[in-house]
């Protein structure tokens, strides 16, 4: 009887003790309201946009406690996308329980060393569209939508931002400053990029370019902890 | 003395066998390291064979029509002779010269711009290009994985039918890196099993102080990315390497090609504008354009007298191979990819 006992309250407990992991979870959203695909958001100026694809990649995740590193994930690259809800959940399922920090950092998008190195596997394999493929490289983020500011075709614009060599490198660090809240959830408004291009004279970048390097600087701008 | 006989027979046998196993892939005599790195695609016969199929099948294009091997001919090694132009799925004519392809394991940088820095990522050019196969590397996956045969062959190698973009693209950068040309005349007579006529020797003299320098021996380029000094070509408008690096010192830089085979590789350059042999070297005799990003070899012009271009083409037909261009083991795999039923 006893030893049911035991038995239940560790089946029960089990949900208890997972929840205690360390999960990263991105809250994708515009104006501070979760992101909705193909819903017509009104900007500041009067114009209107709407998301079809929303992707990226978070690579070298590491924490940090007074600016030294505490952890860092080994082959460390996620693939992030708004169509595909399990991704947004990062499972840092090696991470020591216990351990302090005050600050997390990772980058956005794909560093020159696995550029260099063909093709990869798992989130980084070709198939998830995430690679150029008349010349080398990962794409590091990718945003696509409409708006009427666009004078293109079904209004359309295009935002793929990669490159890694020939000084227009686009990969981002991103710190932040956390407590050991669990789990860690990060917020991404995608308002804050958009507000920041002016979508009547830009709204295509398809290759490793200037525009591309401008708008990566941009990026860091989405992010915040919740 | 039964056993004898049959310790003897499995001596045979097993020399047979041991005999008959070839080297996957071959460093000849005197070359430098390839830069493939092969710790990190290993190769096995039977990746080969699924890169080999891969090459000749027609699933990797939108429409089923078109393979790898409709650009890339085994017997002119792996070049669209004739063809200056690249034709692609319905007819499509591409901007570029389908290169030829051999000794890929030593190559630095791909295309003609150096677009593509590793071989395992090559094929995803020609799949996803509109006038070449004008496919995705995800359908293509889609595809292979409902296919029974490349499940059974996926599983015969990986010992796990799931087949990815990864697997598939290392299985195809595979065979082409077993794609090797090293017999030709010149081979031999480096390796002192031959000589050359008086008209060859001169011809590689001539080579030698002219053209070395950029199709460095022994493997005909120094795999670079240099401009020849070739005036544009106003219905292309191709400018090289400068749409990769926006850079304008990279205006008219194209890819150094391997002189190796260049018997069969016509027409030339990159855009596939000269016929002949003949009129490549009057191009570098005579209309060199004195680019700002010329190098230095062709900035004082070439000097050759008509006997002496004679002499010069007479070497570069010694750069054929034929035991390369005849190899059963870079064509169509008839023992794999018998009938289109197979592959439903
Ligand atoms: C429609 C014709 C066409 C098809 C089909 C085609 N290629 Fe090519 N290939 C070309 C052209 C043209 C180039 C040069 C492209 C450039 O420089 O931009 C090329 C370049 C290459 C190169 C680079 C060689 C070098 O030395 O830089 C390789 C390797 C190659 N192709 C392999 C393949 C493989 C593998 C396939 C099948 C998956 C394939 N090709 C399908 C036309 C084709
Ligand atoms: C400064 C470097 C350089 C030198 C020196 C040089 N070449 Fe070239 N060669 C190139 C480049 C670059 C190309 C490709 C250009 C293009 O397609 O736009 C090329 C292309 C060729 C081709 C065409 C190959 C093909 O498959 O299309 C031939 C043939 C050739 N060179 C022969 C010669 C000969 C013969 C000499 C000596 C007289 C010579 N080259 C000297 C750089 C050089």
């Amino acid at each position: 009887m006893r030893f049911f006992f035991v038995f239940f309250f560790c089946i029960l407990s089990t949900p208890l003790f997972a929840q205690q992991k360390n999960k990263l979870v991105f809250h994708h959203l515009f104006t501070n309201k979760p992101l909705v695909f193909n819903e017509n958001y009104i900007l500041k100026n009067k114009d209107t946009v709407s998301i079809q694809t929303f992707k990226y990649y978070i690579s070298s995740i590491q924490f940090l406690k007074n600016k030294k590193v505490v952890w860092k994930e080994k082959k460390s690259v996620h693939l992030i996308d708004e169509e595909n809800s399990p991704s947004k959940i990062i499972d840092l399922d090696n991470m020591p329980d216990g351990i302090e920090f005050d600050e997390i950092s990772f980058n956005i998008g794909i560093d020159s060393a696995t550029n260099y190195a063909g093709v990869q596997g798992g989130d980084l394999d070709p198939t998830k569209g995430m690679y150029w493929t008349w010349q080398n490289g990962y794409i590091n983020f990718k945003i696509e939508g409409k708006s009427t500011f666009c004078k293109t075709r079904n209004n359309a614009f295009q935002f793929h931002i990669g490159g890694y060599e020939n000084g227009l490198a686009t990969l981002q660090k991103i710190s932040l400053k956390i407590n050991n809240k669990k789990p860690l959830e990060i917020n991404l408004d995608v308002e804050k990029l958009i507000e920041q291009i002016n979508l009547s004279t830009q709204n295509e970048i398809m290759q490793p370019c200037k525009e591309a390097v401008e708008i990566a600087n941009k990026l860091s701008l989405l992010f915040s902890i919740q | 003395m039964r056993k004898l006989i049959y310790l003897l027979f499995i001596i045979f046998v097993g020399f047979v066998s041991f005999k008959t196993i070839e080297p996957l892939f071959v460093i000849p005599k005197g070359w430098q390291k390839p830069t493939y790195d092969f710790t990190k695609n290993k190769l096995t016969q039977e990746k080969i064979n699924i890169g080999r199929a891969l090459f000749y099948d027609n699933i990797l294009s939108k429409d089923s029509t078109t393979s790898c091997a409709s650009c890339h001919l085994s017997y002119t090694a792996f070049a669209h002779t004739d063809h200056a132009l690249s034709h692609g799925i319905n007819n499509r004519i591409g901007t570029r010269n389908a290169p030829a392809l051999f000794n890929l394991a030593w190559s630095k940088k791909l295309m003609w711009d150096g677009a593509i820095n590793h071989l395992d990522a090559q094929a995803l050019a020609p799949i996803h290009n509109k006038d070449e196969m004008d496919e995705t590397i995800t359908h293509v996956v889609e595809k292979l994985n409902a296919s029974i045969l490349y499940k059974k062959l996926f599983y015969a190698a990986y010992n796990d039918s799931m087949i990815t973009g990864e697997k598939t693209l290392k299985c195809i950068a595979q065979f082409l890196v077993t794609i090797q040309s090293y017999h030709s005349k010149y081979d031999s007579v480096m390796n002192h099993q031959s000589t050359f006529t008086n008209q060859e020797k001169k011809g590689y003299h001539l080579f030698q102080k002219n053209c070395a320098s950029c199709h460095a021996e022994p493997l005909f380029t120094n795999n670079e990315l240099v401009t020849n000094g070739l005036i544009v070509d106003e219905t292309l408008n191709d400018m090289g390497r400068m749409k990769i690096t926006q850079n304008v010192n990279d205006s008219l830089v194209f890819k150094i090609p391997s002189l190796r085979n260049i018997e069969f590789t016509y027409p030339y350059m990159h855009d596939g504008r000269f016929k002949k042999l003949s009129e490549v070297i009057t191009h570098y005799t005579s209309t060199v354009q004195p680019y700002k990003n010329l190098p230095n070899q062709l900035k004082k012009a070439i000097v050759l007298t008509s006997n002496e271009k004679v002499d010069l083409i007479a070497f570069l037909l010694t750069l054929t191979d034929r035991h390369f261009l005849y190899n059963r083991a870079y064509q169509f795999p008839k023992n794999i990819l018998t009938t289109t039923k197979d592959k439903q």
